[in-house]
């Protein structure tokens, strides 16, 4: 791959990270604009700024333009829709923050260990990016149909039993979403324009943004799994094996690539 | 509304229905935590008012999962996992583990188990390994004419071995659901582990001293070493690997005195080997090692020795900079996973392959498995959660402690019930799905009743029964009909060598894998040694 198209994968994923962290930051003056902000926010936060508003569009050019461009690669389960795209370019984010996430690990350590300093956020900001890195993967997956099923009977059925299993399932993690948010939508709201923090030294919002967080993704991965549903009925019945075979191939072509050119594995 | 006795069966009933038709792990237990708490309260109580409700538990559970310190490890450590298997580091470590090995009868296989142990000490996962295995070691034994069920076994018994010495993604999620300490669980399941793992080394020794022909030697090349000379090139490169440990380590210590981060400071404990006493210690050896370089191995035997043998160098600072980050109180889990990261990353960009292609298909494969992994957690810890409102765990317990069986016998109904489902179903579903179920049963048993040999203390009942678990799963991984060990080896291995071929090769590892077992029940206090 060359440079540009490194930089190319890269560019939106990482400018939306960027605006995003700003934005989430800063939302609290969002809360106050729109008046729904209580005296605790009030005293410490000023309205919204250019710079707020600024943030906000290039947070949603960056996803206009990420799901735009987001291309797979052969060890990936291709995009069909553009719902499809959405979450493949969340899964490109969940990349990101997964490198940021070791970055943060690294500098946390280098600075307790070698210079005795240790920083006092970073403990919870690797907890903060974690939570959005787990909930992201699983959209990311659904939208990759990796979740883990049993096939052993499922293989065996005639495809209209599949397909009525499938629907089944569908149905059912509708209802459990639904579930979910009856239950707990007034927590998260409140957590929400409360802007609730973690109570330490660094204090980052962690349930203000989590909670509100858990149930949007659930929802957009229910969301992803009726548009998978839809996208494979008419497909003819696959064999499944526990294992990934285009992942396996393409391992296979990276040792025989070092067997043949040996000045790259020496 | 409903019992917890009938609560109970719907919800077994139900969970096979759903598992039988296909439905993700994760999500079927999602939904059946509703149903439970549906059956629990009923649907006036539960669906009364829009926002709030006993069914915000769910969310609680789940925000209260998402924010476990611990539960980072987990896609670090498949992330380093993924990054080892795309560089080069396995097939160099092959080439290096072979010419010490080769001219013993049954070398290869050998050199595949003690590679794969390697490999297990440097990642919590399998799969990648039996893959990698499979496609380094398989091809030379068969062309060297290797007993195919021999060379079959070999790889995919040792390669499962991931799972089973620390660290191990199996421990971890066993420790996070059932609050056991992860460290102690590590340190528990270093003795199996390479207990097991010598067994397939004794097997392989026997079994080829009895039958030579399973596995003819190489040809030998003139020019190369034997017998003494290798003896003592070995023994040069151990000196160096040695001094070079030395060295770092009487650097840090010095480091820590110069800087003054290791003054005795009352109440604190002190830095593992980090004193100033140390600086002198390690100083002392590094001489000695140098000069048993210098003047009895001779420098030029010690360079030849160093060519033969430095593919294990970066083997093992992977493993000292993740074990000895946990073991030396540098880190925690957590972290010792983050440096691991850095650790095969920085070798890999210094070995030349680090690109941006290997990272971001790394990265994709890590987000995947993590999505995979973390969604059956998310879901289970719900089900888990309503369950335990419910009163569901308390109530199996006391029908199963209250019918006063044996105690061994029910130890050994689970280990079954174990088995049977390993054959069916992914371990991250049976710990997360079984696991909360048996573990207040195992809890409950009177535990000097547990065991043939020796006694436990109830303070290791969790941490027995945890290493017992990653045992049984080592079967798992090996047993018909779905094994995925047997898959990922197919899937490299040559055509004519059919999954029926495969699972015959298993069948003396598995008896070995019994064994091992066995041993783990008899004389429980085998995993409490190093506690």
């Amino acid at each position: 791959m060359r440079a540009i198209d490194s930089f190319k994968e890269l560019l939106w994923p990482s400018l939306f990270v960027a605006s995003m962290a700003y934005l989430i930051w800063n939302f609290p003056k969002f809360i106050l604009t729109f008046g729904w902000a209580n005296n605790a926010i009030t005293s410490t936060y000023v309205p919204a700024g250019a710079l707020e508003y600024l943030s906000a569009l290039i947070v949603a050019v960056s996803l206009v333009m990420g799901v735009r461009t987001v291309r797979t690669t052969s060890i990936e389960q291709d995009s069909e829709t553009r719902w499809d795209d959405i979450s493949l370019f969340m899964g490109r984010v969940a990349m990101m923050l997964v490198m940021l996430l070791v970055s943060v690990m690294f500098y946390e350590v280098v600075l307790r260990y070698v210079f005795e300093k240790p920083t006092l956020w970073a403990n919870e900001l690797s907890l903060w990016i974690a939570g959005f890195i787990f909930l992201l993967a699983g959209l990311y997956a659904m939208q990759q149909r990796s979740h883990i099923r049993i096939y052993l009977l499922y293989d065996i059925m005639p495809r209209w039993a599949q397909k009525l299993s499938d629907t089944v399932s569908v149905a059912l993690i509708w209802a459990f979403t639904v579930s979910m948010i009856w239950g707990g939508y007034n927590e998260a709201r409140a957590k929400f324009l409360r802007w609730e923090t973690f109570g330490t030294a660094f204090d980052p919002p962690i349930p203000a943004t989590m909670k509100p967080t858990v149930l949007l993704i659930i929802l957009l991965v229910s969301i992803q799994a009726l548009v998978n549903l839809i996208e494979d009925w008419n497909k003819a019945p696959e064999h499944h094996l526990p294992v990934d075979e285009a992942e396996i191939e393409e391992l296979k072509h990276e040792i025989a690539d070092r067997a043949k050119d040996p000045a790259k594995g020496a | 509304m409903l019992d917890i006795g009938t609560i109970s069966l719907i919800l077994l009933v139900a969970m096979l229905i759903l598992l039988a038709i296909g439905m993700p792990l994760g999500f079927a237990s999602a939904v059946l935590a509703a149903g439970v708490l549906l059956m629990k309260f009923g649907p006036d109580f539960l669906f009364g008012n829009f926002g709030q409700g006993p069914l915000n538990i769910l969310a609680q559970r789940i925000y209260g999962l998402l924010t476990d310190y611990v539960l980072i490890s987990i896609p670090l450590f498949i992330f380093m996992a993924n990054l080892l298997e795309r560089s080069g580091i396995a097939g160099e470590m092959y080439k290096s583990l072979n010419v010490w090995l080769s001219g013993t009868r049954g070398g290869i296989a050998i050199v595949t188990s003690i590679m794969a142990v390697i490999m297990a000490a440097m990642s919590g996962i399998i799969g990648g390994e039996v893959v990698l295995l499979g496609l380094i070691a398989l091809p030379q034994m068969l062309k060297l004419g290797y007993n195919q069920n021999l060379a079959i076994g070999t790889i995919c018994a040792s390669g499962s071995l991931g799972t089973m010495i620390p660290p191990s993604i199996v421990l971890i999620i066993y420790g996070l659901i059932t609050e056991t300490s992860i460290k102690a669980l590590f340190t528990a399941s270093f003795l199996p582990g390479f207990m097991l793992a010598s067994f397939f080394i004794i097997y392989i020794i026997i079994t080829t001293q009895l039958n030579p022909e399973k596995a003819p030697l190489p040809e030998k090349k003139p020019g190369d070493p034997e017998g003494r000379e290798k003896a003592a090139l070995f023994g040069s490169f151990l000196l160096l690997i040695a001094s070079g440990f030395s060295a770092a380590l009487f650097v840090r210590a010095l480091f820590f005195t110069v800087t003054g981060q290791n003054a005795v400071v009352e109440g604190v404990e002190a830095i593992t080997f980090g004193t100033p006493d140390f600086v002198v210690k390690f100083g002392v050896a590094l001489a000695i090692f140098l000069a048993l370089i210098f003047f009895v191995a001779g420098r030029e035997r010690t360079a030849t020795g160093w060519s033969m043998g430095k593919g294990l160098v970066a083997p093992i600072v992977v493993i000292g900079v993740v074990l000895g980050s946990i073991y030396g109180g540098i880190t925690g889990i957590t972290e010792a996973a983050g440096m691991g990261v850095i650790a095969v990353g920085v070798i890999a960009a210094l070995r030349g392959e680090m690109s941006f292609h290997l990272l971001w298909d790394s990265l994709k494969r890590t987000l995947r498995s993590t999505g995979t992994i973390i969604w059956v957690t998310i879901g289970a810890t719900a089900l888990a959660g309503a369950y335990t409102i419910a009163g569901g765990p308390t109530y199996i317990a006391n029908t199963i402690v209250g019918a006063e069986l044996p105690t061994m016998g029910i130890i050994l109904v689970m280990m079954v019930i174990f088995l049977f489902l390993g054959a069916f179903m992914d371990w991250v579903g049976i710990v997360l799905l079984v696991m909360p179920v048996f573990l207040p049963i195992v809890q409950r048993l009177p535990v000097e009743e547990l065991g043939f040999m020796g006694g436990l203390d109830a303070r290791h009942v969790a941490i027995w029964f945890g290493v017992l678990f990653t045992m049984n799963m080592q079967v798992s991984f090996l047993s018909p009909p779905f094994g995925p060990a047997a898959f990922y080896l197919k899937s490299v291995a040559p055509p004519h060598i059919t999954l029926t071929d495969i699972f015959r090769g298993f069948l003396p590892f598995i008896g070995i894998q019994l064994i091992a077992l066995s041993i783990l029940l008899i004389w429980p206090n085998i995993v409490t040694l190093f506690l």
